[in-house]
């Protein structure tokens, strides 16, 4: 019986800038089809992650199977199944036209041109009569941005990559670009990866979220990441303290240096302080934001615990009960057991 | 001082009367700084890329002969031309001497380095986001290569007009090998610096209009293809 390639697995990948810093990823894949978010700090590697994702970048070592296939910078082909949209998208000194149609010129594509391009400027929500001649310095940052998706979108890619993509745009622009990457998705079967520190549009495109830190990716889902120091207490645990000073207790890790992971669902919201439970963990927070998990029937609930952002996972009914609004005290509560390694 | 005024009068007198011989100098001049600007266009804008574009062995000390070269002094690019197209000279032959391309193959050694040098300068100061965008985009090697040139396009053109201002202005090179030779040779510079010593201060000051006006003309090019790139 023979299974379906990932789109995507990187096996041994290492990727250094100097002695500062290294990705380093030893295993990872990507599923045809799917949209797959990256969240972590800046500085932990999810641009250059995506530049060796979009076959710009070339690691030191490790291996791309792209479509179970060996592949490198250097295969046309293949890279040009996959377009990128920086963080800062650059417009070429031309006109806006010009700027979407390049794509296909390059691929020497030059039927129904200007067909494709006012149906690829309507997907980002820009009227081709209107935009298709300016030049690029009569752009604002929002439309730039959403020129420079159009020039991607046209292009019907496998992949498409999108850095940041919403870091320095308006809240419609932010709407714009998150309806044009989900329709491509669901017409062209486009498999989106997509890197944003705006969690609540990362969330209403994909669930699918994984966290890049410090060069590793951690997590297959949206964990909780308590980085420690790990100090052992005893009994088999060991405990880290939040940046407000609360203690985390867990058991104790297997290798030294690694980073604990609670899962949101693994954490359990109350109003009151619990007494006498099996939990070890209790810390005091405040709601920060709740938003709807797609169309799941699940609430994102985000606290801060001075400065420490926990993600939770409630359902619509339970917000409702709770009455969980946005600046109320609440207490999260885990088990040390629920904490995992990575 | 009447003798300047009077100067200035006899000016607008030729200039408005369209003279001929200022109308020749003003020709010669524009003719032959239009052949070694298309000639040095031609040398210095690949050069200029290549050496700005890739990188290779020996790149900073190239770019340190070119740079070294932008303030080479007229009279001396006027003095190794001559030494190689005089009579004497190995192309002697090609009876370059006194004529008007003998000035436009001097002027060209004089401002290719300003076009290969300003050229470079416009492709390394390209923005760092260009080239992962072109290879985003499907573009590939000449096509790249070609894109960011294209990028570069008003910062090239700032390099030709550069040119341009230095090989209308110069005057080494078309007194010596130009021999500055009435209807043949004499180009606005040379022809001003003839008059001014003969106390014709009239055509000298037409001309020395006419210069500057071209001047005028090739720096307001430059501060509109500033302000566009």
């Amino acid at each position: 019986m023979s299974s379906k390639p990932p789109l995507y697995q990187v096996t041994g990948l290492v990727f250094r800038y100097g002695e500062r810093f290294e990705l380093n990823i030893p295993d990872f894949s990507i599923e045809p089809g799917s949209a797959v978010g990256l969240i972590g700090p800046n500085g932990g590697g999810k641009t250059t992650l995506l530049r060796i994702l979009a076959f710009i970048e070339r690691p030191q070592s490790g291996e791309i199977l792209f479509d179970g296939e060996r592949t490198s910078v250097e295969d046309a082909s293949v890279s040009r199944s996959v377009s990128m949209l920086l963080q800062e998208p650059y417009l070429l000194k031309r006109s806006v036209f010009e700027n979407v149609a390049y794509g296909l010129k390059v691929r020497g594509k030059r039927k129904r041109l200007e067909q494709e391009v006012e149906e690829a400027l309507g997907t980002v929500g820009l009227d081709s009569q209107d935009f298709s001649r300016r030049p690029w310095y009569e752009l604002s940052g929002g439309e730039a941005q959403r020129v420079a998706l159009a020039a991607r979108l046209i292009l019907r890619p496998r992949v498409l990559i999108l850095d940041e993509p919403t870091a320095s745009v308006d809240e419609k622009s932010a709407l714009l670009i998150k309806d044009a990457v989900i329709e491509s998705r669901r017409k062209d079967g486009t498999t989106l990866i997509i890197a944003s520190h705006d969690h609540v549009w990362l969330n209403s495109i994909t669930s699918d979220i994984r966290r890049v830190y410090r060069g590793r990716v951690l997590g297959t889902a949206v964990h909780n990441v308590i980085i420690g120091p790990w100090a052992e207490i005893g009994e088999g645990l060991c405990r880290a303290t939040l940046p407000d000073g609360q203690p985390v207790t867990a058991t104790c890790p297997p290798l030294p240096g690694m980073h604990g992971m609670v899962d949101p669902t693994d954490i359990v919201i109350s109003l009151d302080r619990p007494a006498m439970m099996s939990a070890h963990n209790t810390i005091q927070a405040t709601v920060m934001s709740l938003e709807m998990n797609g169309d799941t029937g699940i609430v994102n609930v985000s606290l801060d615990t001075g400065g420490f952002r926990v993600l939770a996972r409630v359902t619509r009914h339970t917000a409702r009960e709770m009455n969980l609004l946005p600046g109320e005290k609440v207490w999260a509560v885990f088990k040390a057991s629920s904490i995992k390694w990575e | 001082m009447g003798y300047i005024s009077e100067g200035f009068l006899r000016a607008f007198e030729l200039l408005v009367s369209l003279e001929a011989e200022t109308c020749s100098a003003i020709i010669t001049t524009i003719s032959v700084s239009s052949m070694s600007m298309a000639a040095s266009l031609v040398i210095g804008i690949p050069t200029g890329f290549a050496l700005g574009y890739f990188t290779f062995p020996a790149k900073r000390q190239v770019r340190a002969v070119v740079d070294t070269l932008l303030a080479l002094p007229t009279v001396v690019v006027g003095l190794i031309v001559y030494a190689f197209i005089s009579n004497r000279g190995p192309y002697g032959n090609l009876e370059l001497l006194y004529t008007q391309p003998g000035i436009a193959i001097a002027q060209t050694l004089l401002v290719v380095p300003i076009v290969i040098s300003l050229t470079a300068t416009a492709v390394e100061g390209l923005d760092r986001r260009l080239k992962p965008t072109l290879h985003a985009l499907g573009a590939r090697g000449a096509q790249i290569a070609l894109t960011s040139l294209m990028e570069a396009r008003y910062a090239v053109l700032i390099a030709a007009i550069t040119a341009y201002g230095r090989a209308i202005s110069e005057v080494g090179v078309s007194m010596i090998i130009g021999g500055n030779i009435k209807w043949h040779t004499r180009t606005i510079t040379t022809a001003i610096a003839l008059e001014t010593g003969k106390g014709e201060f009239g055509m000298a000051i037409a001309l020395g209009i006419v210069l500057l006006l071209l001047a005028f003309l090739v720096n307001g090019s430059l501060a509109v293809l500033r302000k566009r790139s």
